[in-house]
C-alpha cells in the first residue's frame, strides 16, 4: 500500500462527517399537526406533537400561534400540556375573508421558534355575518427566536433526513469533481496521445459513475421514505438518470473495443460530449422548472433554507472526504491498468 | 469462491435490509433517521462491490503474470 497525506485525510474527514453529521441534534420542530383542516368562527383544538422540543419544562413561556399574514395571526386560548413533545392548543378564529393556509408557530424559551408551514388549513364561513369580529391580534415582535447552540435546521418533512445532505448531496459533488479530472485527462490524451492518460480519464470516470448510482440509489431510499415513492418523474430525478445513462454508455463503449488506441481515442472524444451534456442535464434543466427537490425549483443553487452555515461546516468535509476516497478508489484502478499495459507491452 | 458469495450476499442483503423493516415503518420512526442510516449503507456496499471488482481484476492479472 502507498501511504499519501491524501488517502489520511479523506479517511478523517470522512470520520469527522459520520460523527458530527450524525450527533448533532436537530433544532426543536413540529412534527405532526391533527386535525389539518379547522373551521372560522369557531373555536378549534389543535394537537401538536413537537421534535426534539421542551414543552412541559417550558411550560410558563410556551406561545402558539396560527399565522395568517405577516404581521397578524391567532394566538392559542389555551394550552394543555402532554410531555415535552405533546400539546393541545384552543383557538377561538374569528371571521376570515378567505380559506388560507395558517403557518404554525410553536414558541418557548428554551427552544425558540418552531415553524411549521402550511400546518392548518382555516376554511372560511360560507355565509358570514358581517358583524363577526376578526380576532386576530398581531404578532409579538420577537415570535422568531432561534435555539442558541450548534444544531442542525429542522425542516417540516425532511425531518432527520436533512443529514443525507452529508452523504446523498455531497456524492454528487464528489461526483461532479471526479468526472472533471476525468474530462481533464481525455482532453490530455487527445492532445497527447499516450496511454497513462487514458486509463486516468476512464478509472477517474468509473469511480464518478459509482457515485453517481450510488447518488441516484441513495436519493430512490430517501423518496421512499418522504414522497412515498421511489421514482417519480420528477426533473431532477430524470435528468439525474439520463446523466448516469449516458455514462453507463461510456462504460459499454470502452468494453466493446478491443483496439487500444481506438478504444482510448473514441471513448475520450465520447467523455467530452458526455461531459457537455451532463453541464445542462444536472445544473440548467432542473433550474429551468419547479421541482419537488429540496434545493431547487428557481435557483437557490446553494443557499437559502436548505442549507445553512452549521449543515455547511459538514456539508463541504463531507464533499472533500468523499472526493478523496473516489480519487483513491481510481487510482487503484490506475495502478492496476497500467499494470496490465505493462504487461502487453513485455510480452509483445 | 470468496468472491462469488460477496457478490450474492451484495444482491440479496438490500432488498432484505428494505423489506425487513418495511412493514414496521421502522425506518420513518424517529424523524426518518434510519432512511438517512440505509442511504449510508447503500454508500458502503457499493464501495464494497467496487473493492470486489477490483479484487477480481487484480487476481486475474495475478494469474496471468504466474503463468
Amino acid at each position: 500500500m502507498k501511504y499519501s497525506w491524501w488517502k489520511i485525510l479523506g479517511v478523517l474527514l470522512l470520520l469527522y462527517v459520520f460523527t458530527f453529521g450524525f450527533l448533532v441534534p436537530l433544532k426543536p420542530g413540529i412534527i405532526a399537526v391533527s386535525p389539518v383542516s379547522i373551521e372560522a368562527n369557531h373555536v378549534s383544538n389543535i394537537s401538536i406533537t413537537g421534535y426534539n422540543s421542551n414543552y412541559q419544562s417550558q411550560e410558563s413561556s410556551l406561545q402558539v400561534w396560527l399565522k395568517i399574514d405577516s404581521t397578524s395571526g391567532y394566538q392559542a386560548t389555551s394550552l394543555r400540556v402532554n410531555g415535552e413533545r405533546q400539546l393541545t392548543a384552543t383557538f377561538d378564529i374569528g371571521a376570515l375573508p378567505d380559506t388560507t393556509e395558517a403557518l404554525l408557530l410553536v414558541v418557548n424559551a428554551e427552544d425558540g421558534t418552531a415553524i411549521r408551514p402550511r400546518a392548518v388549513k382555516i376554511n372560511s364561513a360560507e355565509h358570514q355575518p358581517a358583524s363577526v369580529p376578526s380576532k386576530l391580534s398581531a404578532l409579538p415582535s420577537k415570535t422568531f427566536q432561534t435555539k442558541a447552540g450548534f444544531y442542525f435546521p429542522y425542516r417540516s418533512i425532511l425531518d432527520e433526513t436533512i443529514r443525507n445532505t452529508f452523504f446523498h448531496v455531497a456524492l454528487w459533488m464528489a461526483m461532479f469533481v471526479l468526472l472533471l479530472i476525468g474530462l481533464y485527462h481525455s482532453i490530455q490524451y487527445l492532445r497527447t496521445k499516450r496511454i497513462e492518460y487514458d486509463i486516468k480519464a476512464s478509472s477517474y470516470s468509473y469511480a464518478a459513475i459509482l457515485y453517481g448510482l450510488l447518488g441516484l440509489a441513495t436519493g430512490s431510499v430517501w423518496a421512499r421514505y418522504t414522497w412515498g415513492t421511489w421514482w417519480t418523474p420528477d426533473v431532477k430525478l430524470n435528468m439525474a438518470a439520463i446523466t448516469m445513462l449516458i455514462y453507463a454508455a461510456y462504460a459499454v463503449l470502452r468494453a466493446g473495443i478491443d483496439d487500444i488506441d481506438k478504444r482510448s481515442q473514441l471513448s475520450a472524444i465520447y467523455n467530452i460530449f458526455a461531459f457537455a451534456a451532463m453541464i445542462p442535464l444536472l445544473f440548467v434543466i432542473p433550474r429551468l422548472t419547479d421541482s419537488l427537490h429540496p434545493g431547487n425549483g428557481g435557483n437557490p443553487a446553494l443557499g437559502g433554507e436548505d442549507l445553512d452555515n452549521t449543515l455547511r461546516m459538514v456539508f463541504y468535509p463531507a464533499i472533500i472526504g468523499l472526493f478523496l476516497l473516489g480519487r483513491w478508489i481510481a487510482t487503484l484502478n490506475i495502478r492496476i491498468e497500467t499494470l496490465r499495459i505493462h504487461k502487453l507491452q513485455s510480452d509483445l | 469462491m470468496i468472491q462469488k458469495t460477496l457478490y450474492i450476499l451484495l444482491i440479496i442483503m438490500t432488498p432484505v435490509l428494505l423489506m425487513a423493516h418495511e412493514s414496521a415503518d421502522f425506518l420513518r420512526s424517529t424523524g426518518k433517521i434510519y432512511s438517512v442510516v440505509l442511504a449510508v449503507v447503500l454508500i458502503f456496499l457499493g464501495i464494497v462491490f467496487y473493492l470486489v471488482r477490483l479484487d477480481r481484476k487484480i487476481s486475474r492479472l495475478e494469474k496471468e503474470m504466474l503463468d
